[in-house]
């Protein structure tokens, strides 16, 4: 990496024009990961019997994606194929075959991000068991925390010792009074109760419910009067409260029905109907399990910490700042455009709205699949993206440059996660 | 889940000031859906207050109501339940249970809401249940100056109806709670 920060690789044809087919024949001449051991020539030949789970590995699909393969692409995706028809599966293998790009997202990508979500265990014969175990937990879950408090108070009633035997069911008279349990009633104010409770929460939930609504407006499967799209907000919406539920730490926060949305669509999507069946549940801890990794950044309390959104900001221009310092003077420091003011949203949300749904799936992919890990792999992104843009980003003002950056071009994904992987190994200041 | 606030007779300014303190404390917007008011309010200004709390409200006259506008009847339809309003100082006895079980039957209601002698009630008969909230305010009435500030919240759940009764006794809040029923016997009944 020269002194004056552009490096050679930069300055090639690639950056000059749209991006070409001819693309593929570069990628596949270069090699991709330097580290791991360079690919064999010829792929092994795919096992006769495909595994159940993945639909059949001819690059035949339903979505519309790139019109063909290089070969480069259909001999990775044999490989993950195989790779996913064995029994206890190599997870690393998958997240370094997965990571250089996935082309036939639809059909395997359920089952990959579940795995690299910890959601499915290598041990396939232990996927029935673990898949049974959580449902059943989720199932647990929303009856523990989806009952309003009429239900909660009637259970306390029918579970308390002595209670009344017939709720005044003689004909005539005066009807009987009888103690309230625990001082419970709907215009209680104790912090404990479970009215008020409810009350609190409804401001909440009634954010969740504008959110969801909010969510991806443009797509059928989440935004209008059809059927399918009020059950599928439904479904997003208990699923976030009954998380903001089980995290009073964090709660809900907006933002949050933005991370959901791509993963409940993949895993809605799922060409297996038994887990399409049970799509609420895997969705929610696959949610948790994404979560986990970017919990600091919704955490308002920790915004200004060490771990919090700021300082993953400062990692971010830091990136820019080692790989590019030309481009990082010209942003922060002569046009002033501070990171803060685009990339908290593209880190926030995991750049879901940065790009069109599908490019954001492929993006997904990347980052849920990279063994370095989510959060470094996002600010990898995060960095090509600067890069890809460089020449109008050196020429424009501070005006300009922030449009540019609030309303990311489109680009060829496969390009920026070309970049993006060309900036591995850096390490953290 | 509905939350249904029955109450009535509070006689403001005439005999009472305002609600009691305690009173007005949890009555708060925004976890009400109904209100049912027996009447004798007596003005504009509680009106308002009510309406604050929730937007939707129903109000039938008392005597001393400035508002002649009240309705002498209301019902309304709340989940599985027929509601019926009416202040009952035009039914005599005053409090006679029979009398008020003979309007209840006229207006073909499950729950009979009325006022006027300030005095907390809630009976069964064949035709429905009677409930009265009492007096807010704890206004005195015709009959007699012992008057505990009293009103009634209903939660009406599908078939069953919790009632919270609200008293203040001794300057404290009790809580009470009735449970009943509709059950098909009374819904036939009704019908007929």
């Amino acid at each position: 990496m020269g002194k004056n920060g552009v490096p050679e690789w930069l300055n090639s044809s690639l950056w000059s024009s749209k991006p070409s087919a001819d693309l593929f024949a570069i990628y596949a001449a270069q090699t991709l990961n330097p580290d791991s051991p360079p690919q064999p020539s010829t792929p092994p030949p795919p096992p006769p019997q495909p595994p159940p789970e993945v639909s059949e590995a001819a690059p035949t699909q339903s979505d519309p994606g790139p019109p063909k393969f290089s070969p480069e692409e259909t001999s990775r995706q044999s490989l993950i194929v195989f790779e996913l028809s064995k029994k206890v599966l190599n997870i690393g293998e998958l997240r370094r075959l997965v990571c250089q790009g996935l082309p036939d997202g639809a059909g395997m990508r359920p089952t990959l991000w579940k795995l690299f979500l910890h959601y499915l265990p290598n041990d396939r014969t232990l996927w029935v068991y673990e898949l049974e175990k959580r449902r059943s937990q989720y199932k647990s879950f929303k009856e523990e925390l989806l009952q309003n408090p009429s239900e909660i108070t009637r259970r306390m009633y029918e579970s308390a010792p002595g209670r009344q035997e017939e709720l005044n069911s003689r004909v005539r008279g005066f009807l009987q009074r009888s103690e309230i349990l625990h001082g419970e009633h709907p215009l209680s104010l104790g912090a404990t109760s479970v009215w008020n409770q409810f009350f609190q929460e409804a401001e909440m939930i009634e954010q969740i419910d504008r959110d969801v609504k909010r969510t991806h407006p443009d797509l059928q499967f989440f935004s209008g009067d059809s059927y399918l799209a009020k059950t599928n907000q439904e479904v997003l919406k208990r699923i976030l409260i009954v998380f903001a539920k089980l995290n009073p730490g964090i709660r809900y926060v907006q933002g949050m029905n933005e991370v959901l949305a791509p993963l409940f669509y993949v895993f809605r999507n799922d060409h297996e109907e038994n887990n399409v069946a049970h799509v609420e549940a895997d969705t929610f801890f696959c949610f948790v399990e994404l979560l986990s990794g970017f919990r600091d950044n919704f955490c308002k309390q920790l915004d200004n910490s060490v771990i919090g959104i700021k300082s993953t900001i400062t990692k971010l221009s830091h990136l820019l700042k080692r790989h590019d310092e030309e481009l990082w003077r010209h942003l922060e420091v002569t046009t002033k455009v501070d990171p803060q003011f685009y990339a908290f949203r593209w880190i926030m949300l995991l750049l879901t709205q940065e790009f069109s749904f599908t490019d954001s799936l492929q993006i997904w992919d990347a980052i849920l699949s990279d063994p370095e890990g989510p959060q470094e792999t996002l600010l990898r992104i995060c960095c090509a993206m600067l890069i890809l843009v460089r020449r109008r980003l050196l020429a424009g003002d501070f005006t300009a440059n922030l449009k540019l950056l609030q309303h990311y071009p489109t680009t060829n994904i496969g390009h920026l996660l070309y970049v993006a992987n060309k900036l591995r190994g850096t390490v953290h200041c | 889940m509905v939350l249904v606030l029955a109450l009535g007779d509070l006689h403001i300014p005439h005999r009472a000031s305002d609600l009691p303190a305690k009173f007005k404390a949890m009555l708060v917007p925004g976890k009400i859906q109904h209100i049912i008011c027996t009447g004798n309010l007596c003005i504009k200004e509680v009106h308002d207050y009510l309406k604050s709390l929730c937007p939707d409200l129903h109000i039938t006259r008392g005597e001393y109501d400035e508002d002649a506008r009240y309705p002498e009847t209301k019902t309304l339809t709340i989940g599985q339940f027929k509601l019926g309003l009416c202040h009952g100082h035009q039914v005599i006895p005053w409090g006679d249970l029979d009398s008020l079980a003979m309007l209840q039957r006229q207006l073909d209601v499950d729950i009979l809401v009325t006022g006027h002698t300030h005095q907390f009630k809630a009976y069964k008969h064949e035709g429905g249940v009677v409930i009265n909230p009492g007096s807010a305010t704890g206004a005195h009435s015709s009959i007699t100056y012992e008057v505990n500030p009293s009103f009634v919240l209903m939660d009406i759940d599908g078939l069953r109806v919790v009632v919270y009764v609200y008293e203040l006794i001794d300057g404290e809040v009790k809580v009470d709670k009735i449970d009943f029923k509709k059950t098909a016997t009374s819904a036939a009944a009704a019908a007929h």
